[in-house]
């Protein structure tokens, strides 16, 4: 053994990795070379060195900290929009895939067997590979799905109230039905909540766009025109909040908006809408809302809008 | 890879992966769906994977972060699980993926922070020593704590992969065959990364040894 061997392995030496015949080679070697004795005394002390690292022990508060945490986790999961299909279809776990990930089609309530077969412009069918698919309302079909991890898709038919919901689980599923069925609003509200693509949450809130009456489906536009971290979401959950009815809550989301939103293309779609209403509604409550637009806002536009629907108040007369 | 196996080396106790015997029934009730067989995995190994992600992160609070993570990959994805490798190799795995990540991002955001330095343009030493209150000796808990934060620097400045390797060689004791399943990678890769790890290590600290 050379000394550039002896160097190679003396890591692998002092970690117990090298065979019998090796370890002995080395300490033949050490033992009459010199520098590579010496060698060998820093590693070990190095190693000395390394075991003095302070490093804090798991804690019970640590363990049972974490144990809490994962839990909320977890039970979040179980009440987010998995936990609903999965109670919607009820024998998600345990399943095991047979082949490769295929789609099967699940005929919810409320589906049309019209919408199914109409034609799909410049989109493939869901392949059906499940021989046993029927049509029973509200029950579940085929029997091999999975866990889900994910949606692939959400898309909304706007002639049909129809959406059409495309899971990722074990197998590719796909979920067809109206929007005017409890549980399918549930789950794409759900999804706008706490889904973590931004793509899919943009294509739940135009599925739901159509249905924006049902009070948790408002909570949910006026939650992504608050919270959504992505500006477009927020942007298409404000184009939907323009379509409800008119409440305070709606009031209060669209002024904290054209507040606060970080994105100038948001909080002036915020100021419009708040403008259009004002002016429509003669909504004298906004005035001071405008006043404050109008004078302090930083953005131009914003502050020449609120000033010209100020001008407007006053030529109706209703506010001097 | 199944089944406890604990083996002696040379002087040093190296380990494979701690699989316990009652794993595979235990996953087989969770991928059915069982919460309580679940939970009864998570306390099998949320110590080790605790203790793991404590001594990559530093944090408590990061460490929580990381079991959390690492238990919820683990829960969404247990039902595709198929036991070609022991329970414990194919967790260690998610665990590994964690921490890389994690590490990842780490090391990307300190590359964009800019060191404390004092007016002289040093490094503020003491404002990166946290405050020990009740030593007995604040000398000697002053050294004790520059030569440990020398250490976690030395540490730190290592690539994610050979940082984990180091780590789960030096502290956790595994052997470089079990760490190479663990990451997804060859022993020989682990032994490599370990090479040049402590190489690092030499350079860095040559002054302490």
């Amino acid at each position: 053994m050379n000394c550039q061997d002896c160097e190679d392995k003396l890591t692998l030496y002092l970690y117990g990795e090298l065979t019998p015949a090796e370890g002995q080679a080395v300490e033949s070697h050490t033992a009459t070379c010199a520098e590579c004795g010496k060698v060998l005394a820093q590693l070990r002390e190095l190693h000395n060195a390394l075991g003095r690292r302070v490093i804090s022990d798991v804690s019970p508060e640590l363990l049972v900290r974490s144990h809490l945490k994962l839990e909320d986790a977890i039970d979040s999961e179980h009440l987010g929009w998995r936990r609903l299909v999965a109670d919607w279809i009820p024998m998600l776990p345990g399943v095991r895939a047979s082949g490769v990930a295929a789609t099967a089609v699940f005929l919810m309530a409320g589906f049309t067997v019209g919408w199914l077969a109409r034609p799909h412009a410049g989109k493939a069918p869901p392949t059906q590979v499940t021989p046993s698919i029927s049509a029973r309302a509200g029950s579940l079909v085929s029997p091999d799905i999975g866990r889900i991890s994910s949606i692939s898709q959400i898309l909304p038919d706007p002639g049909t109230n129809q959406v059409q919901i495309t899971l990722n689980a074990e197998h590719h599923v796909t979920l067809q039905g109206s929007l005017d069925d409890p549980r399918i609003r549930q789950i794409l509200v759900d999804a706008v909540k706490s889904y973590d693509n931004a793509g899919i949450r943009l294509d739940t809130l135009s599925a739901l766009r159509q249905t924006a009456s049902d009070p948790s489906v408002q909570d949910a536009l006026l939650y992504a025109l608050r919270r959504d971290p992505n500006a477009g979401v927020r942007l298409q959950a404000l184009r939907c909040v323009r379509g409800i009815n008119w409440s305070s809550k709606v009031q209060a989301a669209l002024i904290e908006s054209a507040r606060q939103d970080k994105n100038p293309g948001v909080r002036v779609a915020a100021v419009d809408a708040l403008v259009a209403h004002a002016l429509s509604a003669q909504e004298v409550s906004l005035i001071p809302v405008l006043q404050s637009f109008a004078k302090n806002d930083p953005n131009n536009y914003v502050r020449i809008k609120a000033l010209a629907a100020l001008h407007d108040f006053a030529q109706t007369g209703d506010w001097k | 890879m199944d089944g406890a196996c604990l083996e002696l080396s040379g002087n040093n106790v190296a380990k494979e992966l701690p699989a316990r015997a009652d794993d595979r029934t235990l996953v087989e009730r969770a991928q059915a769906g069982d919460r309580a067989a679940f939970d009864a995995l998570v306390r099998m190994y949320d110590r080790d994977v605790l203790k793991l992600a404590l001594r990559m992160v530093g944090s408590e609070e990061e460490a929580a972060d990381l079991h959390q993570e690492v238990f919820l990959k683990v829960y969404r994805s247990l039902v595709r699980f198929r036991f070609q490798s022991s329970f414990s190799t194919w967790l260690y795995r998610v665990v590994t993926n964690v921490c890389l990540d994690h590490l990842r991002r780490q090391k990307r955001r300190m590359e964009v922070q800019s060191p404390v330095v004092d007016e002289d343009g040093k490094t503020e030493f003491f404002q990166t020593v946290a405050e020990e209150r009740g030593a007995l000796d604040p000398e000697r808990t002053l050294q004790a704590k520059e030569i440990d934060l020398r250490l976690s620097s030395a540490l730190e400045a290592l690539s994610p992969r050979e940082r984990m390797v180091f780590e789960l060689r030096h502290y956790e004791g595994l052997k470089l065959r079990a760490i190479g399943a663990m990451c997804g990678t060859t022993e020989e890769t682990a032994k490599n990364c370990l090479f040049r790890a402590t190489k690092k290590l030499r350079l860095a600290l040559g002054d302490l040894i």
